[in-house]
């Protein structure tokens, strides 16, 4: 089954006064369990693709179904509702609230989502934000500021608020863009695990490491996708060097 | 780089510096109006009090019109420069019936004041003018009102009334409504009717008549006037130095420009709290800019005086605009403070407006100078790094939300903003508490003013039913006549089966001593009398029982320096009695001043000179239903209840609040919005990363929108609480030295009403509620992908 479908899809932008065609027709698909990349160029039109299928943008034409369901048809309530439940979002920039801990940033999507009502579902959430930090490696950071964390553990803290509501699908926004090679390391092999486990993720990336570890990748240019090399699953490390090689190769082939 | 961040500022910050001129525009308004209205209505009432030929000293006699004591003393007299007896009649309700009047075609029943006298044109002293301030004369036939008894009654010019007194019966043309600088104003209890010399000698030629006398006297030497007057002990109703107490009684005119003063120097306060926020928030916003400017070399003192040309820019255009707004803002406050008064002395200062106007922006500017300052303490790295240092900051999170399970989690969000942010939530705290401040404290006033235990401020004891018989002035000089009409309701009650009593609380003019009767002064001497046992109110000890056995109010226990156990003379021209003081009460009749003797004390019944009311105590019946028998039984009284009687006593006063108040509760409104507005659309400008966040992970706008607004009643909440326990903790030293002016001196001031607990609470949530809803309704412009704006 696909998470995502996605048909004729255009975006347009009045800059002055001009319009400016960002997406043009774009169509695909993105299958259950499977992680994406979307490569291309700068101002290529990557991230307002991941912006207008998530539903974050509005489209101008087209359709978006998520998991059988078009988004373009639904008011903001239930979108809202959308992104609360079955979606999860990570940024480049770690943006997480100033006032509160990143514990609680952490667990307020999922009191948000009005499953946190009553001692045993609170729990729950507790029990499950304890154990997404855990599985990430910031426990111990819990209640710590969010000025007071490393990047890495921030992007980390960022993905645990992601899956805190176990959403069906991951969109990331060039989630290692800001980070060093070692945190850039940790957080794809979170995204991994995560997407192991049944979640399906769609990343935009300029890194061709994070690229290499995805299932397939699209390469869109001048709003357009102009290709898309199929990887097949990731197995681990060994397997990297020869993955990267051939994205290069291909990348090279689309002119990236 | 200079006009580019002045361009940018006065573009993008559009509502704080509209906002901001908007406070320093009713500032410069208010200030400058009322302080000149203030020196207006005081120049005013000089003049008037100039014009009209106001005595140094004035006092009302009763006689038959044959002998007159007085005018012996004061023919010759040299501390006596010079001197006027005018000769009137008293007026009461029977005395006069209105035969046309075109408001109220059917009206013929006359309500007047406490005492209402009739008399000729005056020709010397206390000089009437008429409405558009010409001198008045009156032809045969013509009769002149003053404005508070036309008012009362609803006549106007060219409506008639017939006046009786004693067996001539004249029918009158209103021929003006005129201003009386001695009685116009709303505090004076005597009024006067006028009318040609003709027609009052007409009246006068009658024989038997009583003659109220007025001695307008001025002095050539006060002190021996003085000290001769208290000699003599005349029996007079009522004798005053009229410059003071003119001036007191038109306080009440004044009142409004005081108000408006504090209701301005609140608004500058105010202005402050707006400009301290947007200068932090301006600085905080260019900290980049400014790091700029401070490593390209420019000095502080230039980079602050671009932030300081703003500013100046903001405060002239709103002190120029205030300035000109405050004319007729200032006229229109003005024509209701002395639509009692001869305006001539009343023009608007042109100077005045200025120097306040230009104090507004003086002020502003010193406060900008003072606030800009920290413009010092930012370093060029600190400010290229947007305000960090690059240490870690402290944590600000102070509620944790999985302690707060019952919170929903925009409510969490909105309580822990306001923890982590204080100093910012802390200007709408003030505002609002402020505001608070400024209804419920007035309001406290009107309530105790309104208040059953006020009855006891007027040395009453509350009664069922208060009863005007209209005959006052007459059972002064006719006690016996008053004891029978007394008898007379009681009997005429238990003949329709209902157990009364009745009771007058009579009023003597007696001078009083200690040692020396040269040091004696004038009040009033209450005496009840009836079938009806009633006790009073005391400060301390207890009521007066023997005959010799008087209570004294505070205010004139501290003028004769005495206290319980003490004892005091009343001296009559022929003698003197020895009273012991028992108790001490207060009073808000005589400004404070008097005396209450026991019933079996016996009184020279010539010195009677005037009484409220009468009451009746009516056994096994609720107020409401026993006032509604008398009515029945006797409809040619007035009968009210407590409130109908304080109405009449004090209405005008409380009626004067409850105008203030209301217009406060306006003004107050519009600041609440005003800072609502403001801190809101700042606050949101800051936060659109954070909304877009919340947006992302889920937040739909009604959540986000219930958290802004939460955060703002929250804040509003704590700030009227803090408001009203403030008032109630301040009223006493704040209302009451104003009570204690008029003679209360302990009063139990009303501060929980409906109003105060529910209305205005209500009222200031509603106007916030709503202009934070609409403020709030910003969250929906907020796209998701400007989480990318996120510092």
């Amino acid at each position: 089954m696909e998470s995502l479908r996605v048909k004729d899809l255009c975006k347009t932008y009045i800059v002055n006064k001009r319009q400016n065609n960002v997406l043009k027709n774009i169509s695909m698909e993105i299958k259950e369990g499977e992680m994406t990349a979307v490569m291309g160029p700068s101002g290529s039109g990557k991230s307002t693709l991941l912006y207008t299928v998530s539903g974050m943008d509005d489209i101008t034409a087209g359709k978006v179904d998520f998991f059988g369901r078009d988004i373009g048809s639904l008011n903001a309530k239930q979108m809202s509702e959308l992104r609360l439940d079955e979606m999860g979002f990570i940024f480049q920039q770690m943006y997480m609230l100033k006032n509160l801990s990143i514990y609680d940033n952490i667990i307020l999507p999922a009191y948000q989502s009005g499953r946190g009502k009553g001692r045993e579902r609170r729990k729950e959430i507790n029990d499950r934000a304890r154990e997404l930090m855990h599985k990430l490696g910031i426990s111990e950071i819990a209640e710590h500021d969010m000025n007071e964390v490393s990047g890495g553990q921030l992007q980390r803290a960022c993905i645990c608020r992601s899956l805190i509501n176990n959403p069906k699908m991951i969109f990331a926004d060039e989630p290692t863009g800001a980070l060093n090679q070692q945190n850039s390391r940790e957080v794809m092999k979170e995204l991994n695990r995560i997407n192991r486990e049944g979640t399906t993720v769609m990343l935009v990336t300029h890194d061709m490491k994070v690229a290499a570890k995805s299932d397939r990748v699209l390469y869109i240019e001048d709003g357009t996708i102009k290709g898309e090399y199929v990887l097949g699953k990731y197995t681990g490390e060994d397997a990297m060097r020869e993955r990267e090689k051939k994205i290069s190769n291909w990348l090279m082939e689309m002119g990236f | 780089m200079f006009f580019r961040i002045l361009k940018k500022d006065l573009k993008r910050k559009k509502t704080m510096n509209m906002i901001l001129l908007l406070f320093i525009i009713l500032a410069a308004m208010f200030l400058s109006s009322s302080v000149d209205n203030l020196i207006a209505v005081n120049g005013a009432i000089d003049h008037f009090i100039e014009i009209s030929r106001t005595p140094d000293f004035f006092s009302i006699a009763l006689t038959d019109g044959k002998t007159d004591k007085i005018a012996e003393f004061l023919e010759g007299n040299k501390a006596v420069s010079e001197y006027e007896v005018i000769n009137t009649f008293n007026l009461i309700n029977e005395d006069i019936t209105i035969t046309a009047c075109r408001e109220e075609p059917g009206r013929t029943r006359y309500e007047r004041t406490n005492i209402l006298c009739i008399e000729a044109v005056p020709g010397n002293f206390m000089k009437v003018f008429r409405m558009d301030d010409g001198s008045l004369s009156l032809e045969s036939g013509e009769i002149a009102f003053p404005k508070v008894e036309a008012d009362r009654n609803h006549l106007h010019e060219g409506d008639k009334v017939s006046i009786r007194v004693g067996d001539v019966e004249r029918e009158f043309v209103i021929a003006a409504i005129v201003k009386d600088a001695v009685f116009g104003s709303t505090m004076m209890g005597f009024k006067r009717l006028l009318i040609s010399g003709e027609d009052f000698a007409e009246f006068a030629r009658q024989e038997g008549l009583v003659h109220t006398m007025m001695y307008n006297v001025d002095y050539a030497d006060r002190e021996k006037f003085q000290e001769q007057w208290k000699e003599q002990n005349f029996v007079v109703l009522s004798s005053i130095e009229t410059d003071s107490t003119i001036r007191m009684c038109y306080i009440m005119d004044m009142l409004i420009a005081v108000i408006l003063i504090v209701v301005s120097v609140c608004l500058i306060l105010l202005a402050f709290l707006v400009l301290r926020f947007t200068i932090v928030f301006t600085l905080q916003e260019d900290y980049r800019e400014i790091g700029i400017m401070k490593a390209l070399g420019i000095k502080d003192r230039a980079i602050k005086g671009l932030y300081l040309i703003k500013y100046l820019a903001i405060s002239v255009v709103g002190a120029v605009i205030g300035f000109g707004l405050g004319f007729p803002f200032g006229r229109v406050i003005l024509d209701r403070a002395i639509v009692n008064i001869v305006v001539d002395g009343a023009k608007q200062n042109f100077a005045v407006n200025l120097i306040c106007a230009a104090a507004v922006v003086f002020v502003v500017l010193l406060f900008c100078c003072f606030s800009a300052d920290r413009l010092k303490k930012i370093s060029v790295m600190e400010a290229i790094r947007s305000g960090s240092r690059g240490e870690r900051y402290r944590a600000k999170g102070h509620l944790k939300l999985r302690r707060r399970p019952l919170m929903k989690p925009y409510f969490y969000l909105a309580v822990n903003d306001i923890l982590s942010s204080l100093k910012r939530f802390g200007i709408l705290f003030v505002t609002f508490c402020l505001g608070t401040m400024m209804i419920l404290l007035p309001q406290s006033a009107a309530s105790t003013l309104k208040g059953d235990g006020i009855i006891a401020s007027f040395s009453l004891s509350p009664s069922d039913v208060y009863l005007d018989t209209g005959k006052g002035e007459t059972y002064t000089v006719d006690m016996e006549r008053m004891l029978r009409d007394m008898e007379e309701i009681e009997q005429r009650l238990k003949e329709n089966g209902i157990t009364a009593e009745t009771g007058v609380d009579m009023g003597y003019m007696l001078s009083c001593y200690t040692d020396d009767p040269k040091d004696s002064v004038t009040y009033y001497v209450l005496q009840a009398m009836g079938s009806w046992d009633r006790h009073y109110t005391l400060l301390s000890g207890r009521e007066p029982e023997l005959s010799n056995e008087v209570m004294i109010t505070e205010l004139t226990a501290e003028e004769l320096e005495v206290g319980i156990g003490d004892t005091i003379h009343f001296a009559t021209a022929e003698s003197a009695e020895e009273f012991i003081i028992t108790g001490t009460y207060q009073s808000m009749m005589n400004m404070g001043q008097g005396y209450r003797v026991s019933k079996s004390a016996v009184l020279d019944p010539a010195y009677a000179s005037g009484m409220l009311c009468m009451q009746v105590e009516v056994a096994d019946m609720e107020s409401e239903e026993a006032c509604a028998k008398l009515k029945e039984l006797f409809p040619e009284y007035r009968i009210m209840n407590a409130e109908g009687f304080l109405d009449n006593m004090i209405g005008g006063i409380v009626r004067q609040i409850d105008t203030l108040t209301a217009f406060i509760v306006g003004i107050v409104l519009v600041i609440n919005s005003l800072i609502t507005i403001l801190m809101m659309k700042t606050i949101m400008t800051k936060e659109r990363g954070d909304i877009a966040l919340l947006k992302s992970i889920g937040f739909c706008d009604r959540s986000l929108m219930a958290w802004q607004i939460a955060r703002i009643l929250l804040v509003l909440t704590a700030a009227i609480l803090t408001g009203t326990i403030l008032s109630n903790v301040l009223a006493p030293y704040i209302i009451g030295p104003i009570f204690a002016m008029m003679g209360a001196t302990s009063i139990e001031l009303v501060t929980r009403t409906p109003a105060s607990c529910i209305l205005y609470p209500l009222l200031l949530s509603a106007a916030t509620g709503a202009s934070a809803f609409l403020c709030a309704g910003g969250v929906k412009t907020v796209d998701l992908k400007e989480v990318n704006t996120m510092e």
